[in-house]
């Protein structure tokens, strides 16, 4: 063996003993709630599906079914709306359909979209960062048993978490959203759910045979990333959120591609709309659209729109402090 | 183990590439085995100083940077675009959402001093809320958080 080789071989063994220490070191007290979190993560995309859900925001209830069925061809999702004038969502992996009866019209959308099974690195280190984990009891909940997780925020600038994860499959069938006075803002759970034992046939639209004459109408996604830290800065970043993205992307009735940033903490995201100063005058707004808070306001001639999943504080923060960096 | 290396150098086709990442989310062994590939690659590309203090703060930052970078490029559309979902249609949301409560008359939530004024054009905060859920890990998590926002329906609509 060469000393070059051996050399190698060295640093490959030097690596697997640094490896097995940063594991360890990467697991505090919530190691249990991690993996429970990891879990559901991947359940919610690859599990068979059918359930009756409410999900509730401010005083606002209602109900919904959904099926979902994954083989390797892809994945499939309806959802129907059991409340108010019927609607109903069908997914064909990237195709979305949108059947609305009462105006006979079929939305059809078409597109890549964002899609990954698990819990990135990146993501986890920034839950463990920003929120303490904690596993709850294991309750009883749509006739199965379920292990509570909670995510309670280390500071004022995000919101609490709360799931209740099926034990066997590791299916959400809880989920609250908390905020800073740790009152509740957002609830979905689910009051019938079967795991497994579905079939293609059951995410056939009821309405897709008779919806012949309707009118149509499609649209397909356009955006492409922004390379670079773009032109755009937040100087007075709230602690924990890291810049994940940015993209140009169209929005419907805006002949200019709109600046569209994120950040995220790991689990909650805000993102950042910049668009030109429209004709009409300069607008500065705020305003709550269930759990998510929205700010909007003029920065040197463009409007922005800063709106995420967080507290109110938080938004403002962040449209604050935006600054245009470029020429 | 021949499969994960083919994933890392984004050698797997899509359909491929998605059921090792499933697998790969199955079993902790393989995700051990896919980090310390990532954690050897660096080595081997870099000048990497091992062992120091803030060893592994900067191997997560690293292997931040990788997972976006070396995910097979038929699963991923923008380098940056990290969260993953099944989200929910554009156009379709955005005609949900047109039922949904936007009335943004209710609960200015600023502090005080500030007071809720007027607000961009419904449609136009309705496509920045869908293209923002895309984003957001927590309804990821959830996996039906994105359709559950956006087809939710106000109380005005449920009284007719």
């Amino acid at each position: 063996m060469t000393a070059r080789r051996l050399q190698f071989a060295g640093l490959i063994v030097a690596l697997a003993i640094a490896a097995s220490g940063v594991a360890q070191a990467a697991q505090p007290a919530s190691t249990d709630a991690l993996t429970w979190l990891r879990k559901m993560a991947d359940a919610a995309h690859t599990l068979d599906y059918a359930g009756t859900f409410i999900y509730q925001h401010g005083s606002t209830m209602e109900t919904s079914r959904i099926v979902h069925f994954t083989d390797a061809s892809g994945d499939y999702e309806k959802l129907e709306t059991l409340d108010g004038p019927p609607r109903e969502i069908v997914r064909d992996n990237d195709n979305v359909t949108c059947y609305l009866p009462r105006s006979k019209t079929v939305l059809i959308d078409k597109g890549q979209r964002r899609r990954f099974p698990t819990l990135l690195p990146a993501q986890v280190d920034g839950i463990t960062r920003n929120y303490d984990l904690h596993t709850g009891a294991v309750r009883r909940v749509a006739g199965h048993h379920c292990q509570a997780i909670r995510l309670t925020p280390k500071d004022k600038l995000r919101y609490g978490h709360e799931f209740c994860v099926e034990t066997s499959s590791g299916l959400p069938l809880v989920a609250r959203m908390y905020d800073e006075n740790g009152k509740l803002i957002e609830l979905f759970a689910f009051s019938t759910i079967k795991i497994g034992g579905i079939t293609r046939d059951m995410l056939e639209s009821k309405y897709a045979a008779v919806s012949g004459d309707w009118k149509i109408e499609r649209s397909v996604l356009s955006e492409h990333a922004v390379k670079g830290d773009g032109v755009w800065q937040v100087e007075d970043r709230p602690a924990g959120f890291a810049r994940l993205t940015e993209v140009q992307r169209m929005i419907a009735g805006q002949p200019q591609p709109v600046t569209h940033i994120v950040f995220s903490d790991g689990l909650a995201a805000v993102s950042v709309f910049i668009e030109p100063l429209p004709a009409d005058a300069p607008r500065t707004g705020q305003s709550r659209q269930g759990a998510v808070n929205i700010v909007t306001r003029p920065v040197a001639n463009h409007l922005v729109t800063v709106m995420g999943e967080v507290p109110a504080a938080t938004i403002m923060q962040i449209a604050n402090s935006l600054a245009f960096k470029g020429q | 183990m021949d499969k994960l290396s083919a994933l890392m150098d984004s050698e797997l086709d899509a359909q491929d590439a998605r059921l090792e990442i499933r697998r790969l989310n199955d079993h902790e062994e393989l995700c051990a085995t896919w980090e310390t590939f990532h954690l050897i690659g660096d080595v081997l590309r870099g000048d990497r100083q091992l062992l120091s203090v803030d060893f592994a703060a900067r191997l997560r930052a690293r292997l931040t940077e990788e997972a976006t970078v070396t995910m097979p490029r038929a699963l991923w559309l923008p380098r940056a675009a990290v969260y993953g979902l099944s989200a929910a249609a554009s156009l379709c949301a955005v005609a949900a959402i047109a039922w949904f409560a936007f009335s943004f008359s209710g609960s200015p939530v600023g502090t005080a001093g500030q007071v809720a004024m007027t607000v961009p054009a419904t449609g136009r905060i309705s496509e920045y809320l869908i293209a923002h859920q895309e984003f957001s890990p927590s309804s990821a998590l959830q996996g039906l958080a994105p359709y559950i926002r956006t087809v939710s329906v106000n109380q005005d609509e449920i009284g007719q």
